[in-house]
């Protein structure tokens, strides 16, 4: 049974009232949220309030879900990016972003960034492997707008395809593929950044 | 310069195809591609911004690489929060697909139960603070054991048996029951003493008689009422006037003076 199929069959078990069925969906898609609602809130805390926020919202809007107009993924992907806005507003936390448009000397831009890491001995496949550049990747990834940041973690974290993220986001493909790159580009930068306080 | 032709293609065409180029072969067609690769050459702004996406998205695939484990105890509180059903399961699915036994799920249930209650309270008992506390009430304790004569010897040496307790509860209260007979026979011969001195002695004024004389009685000092204030008024003008030896009986100066009277 492919696995559309056998989640409509969880859902409708679900609203017909089997606890075992909602047991089932929340054992295989917590651990997916919860990366989400980490990789966006920044923190385990926050994350885990979050993940439960949108199981709640799950729970109880589950029979509006419609096979037809989506998978069930996408479903719970644009339940999780709604709270996590709504999280991000409520809380405040707008961070002063570096934008791209107002990053500063083109001299940056001269060189790639992959060169600049290579020419301070520390290649990217190396660096990458440590968990402080990992820490450090985590934390650049909170200084990206919301906006910027949903769309890289959907895409490079989550591997949505541009239409599930369109459709998550409610926004057309091409506004998801250029915040993506933006996102990408944006993450590069500040890492880049950082890289030259640490060196 | 964003708008500029360059091979044949636009900055902004370029970036539109940023993901498709980066997505790998068959995005793109082989003259799309080429062109795209002869822009990113030459243009001093799209090639290193397509270097910059590239590097991104490498960063982030490395956290893609390294999943999040979420916390033991989160599918419990969903369910806990939702169907409010706990979880039938004996077995935790970890995310390479293995199961973990009940045993061991417990224990790490534990882990994290002891992690948030245990820590907290071990973290604060080694507080230098609580360390000098609890020494000093130790030293406190057994100055004050040490004071009232008891050694640790003698209540070892205590008698337990319920024979020796009722014997021991016996005594305690014949002690106390002779103590009570003696403050009586005490009290007992007191009042007779008392009554004795009364029968020889005059009788005395009652209390209500002496309080009448004092009534009566003019001659001495008055009683000092201290509760009484004479003070003037805060904004009563005083009168200075010549009293003797002098006709006129009207003030011959009059003013007028916000001098307060303590």
């Amino acid at each position: 049974m492919e696995e559309t199929q056998v989640v409509g069959l969880l859902v409708r078990r679900c609203v017909g009232g089997d606890a075992s069925a909602w047991e089932e969906i929340v054992q295989r898609y917590h651990r997916r949220i919860y990366n989400v609602c980490y990789r966006f809130a920044g923190d385990s805390d926050n994350a885990q309030d979050l993940t439960q926020e949108v199981f709640i919202k799950m729970y109880r809007t589950l029979n509006t879900y419609d096979a037809g107009k989506g998978a069930f993924m996408t479903w719970v992907t644009t339940i999780t990016r709604n709270l996590l806005v709504d999280h991000f507003r409520k809380s405040k936390g707008d961070r002063i972003t570096d934008s791209l448009d107002s990053t500063s000397s083109e001299h940056e831009d001269a060189q790639p960034l992959s060169e600049q890491i290579a020419d301070r001995g520390l290649p990217p496949d190396a660096a990458v492997q440590s968990r402080e550049t990992r820490e450090m990747v985590h934390s650049a990834l909170q200084k990206l707008s919301p906006e910027l940041r949903e769309a890289v973690i959907l895409r490079d974290l989550q591997d949505m395809d541009y239409r599930e993220i369109a459709t998550a986001l409610r926004i057309p493909e091409g506004t998801v593929k250029s915040r993506i790159n933006r996102g990408r580009a944006e993450l590069a930068r500040l890492l880049q950044r950082t890289y030259r306080q640490v060196m | 310069m964003p708008g500029e032709t360059k091979h044949g293609m636009e900055c902004t065409e370029f970036e539109a195809l940023v993901s498709d180029a980066m997505d790998g072969d068959g995005q793109l067609s082989a003259a799309c591609k080429e062109s795209f690769e002869a822009h990113r050459r030459v243009c001093g702004i799209c090639g290193p911004l397509f270097a910059d996406v590239q590097a991104g998205q490498q960063w982030l695939r490395s956290l893609a690489l390294e999943a999040v484990e979420p916390p033991v105890h989160l599918v419990h509180n969903i369910l806990a929060a939702t169907s409010g059903v706990a979880s039938t399961r004996l077995h935790t699915a970890t995310p390479d697909g293995r199961t973990t036994r009940f045993g061991q799920r417990w224990r790490e249930r534990w882990d994290s139960y002891s992690a948030s209650y245990f820590r907290p309270v071990a973290g604060f008992v080694r507080q230098p603070r609580f360390v000098m506390s609890f020494g000093m009430i130790f030293f406190s304790f057994s100055l004050a054991l040490n004071a009232a004569g008891v050694k640790p010897a003698d209540v070892a040496k205590v008698d337990l048996r319920p024979s020796a307790l009722r014997h021991a509860y016996n005594n305690a209260q014949i002690k106390v029951v002779k103590y009570y007979d003696n403050i009586r026979f005490v009290y007992e011969i007191e009042s007779k003493v008392r009554e004795l001195k009364r029968a020889n002695t005059p009788a005395e004024p009652g209390p209500e008689e002496q309080k009448e004389n004092r009534k009566n009685n003019t001659s001495g000092p008055p009683e000092q009422r201290q509760d009484r204030n004479y003070s003037q008024e805060y904004n009563q003008p005083v009168l200075a006037a010549l009293r003797d030896g002098v006709v006129d009986a009207s003030p011959a100066v009059t003013m007028t003076t916000n001098r307060r009277f303590v």
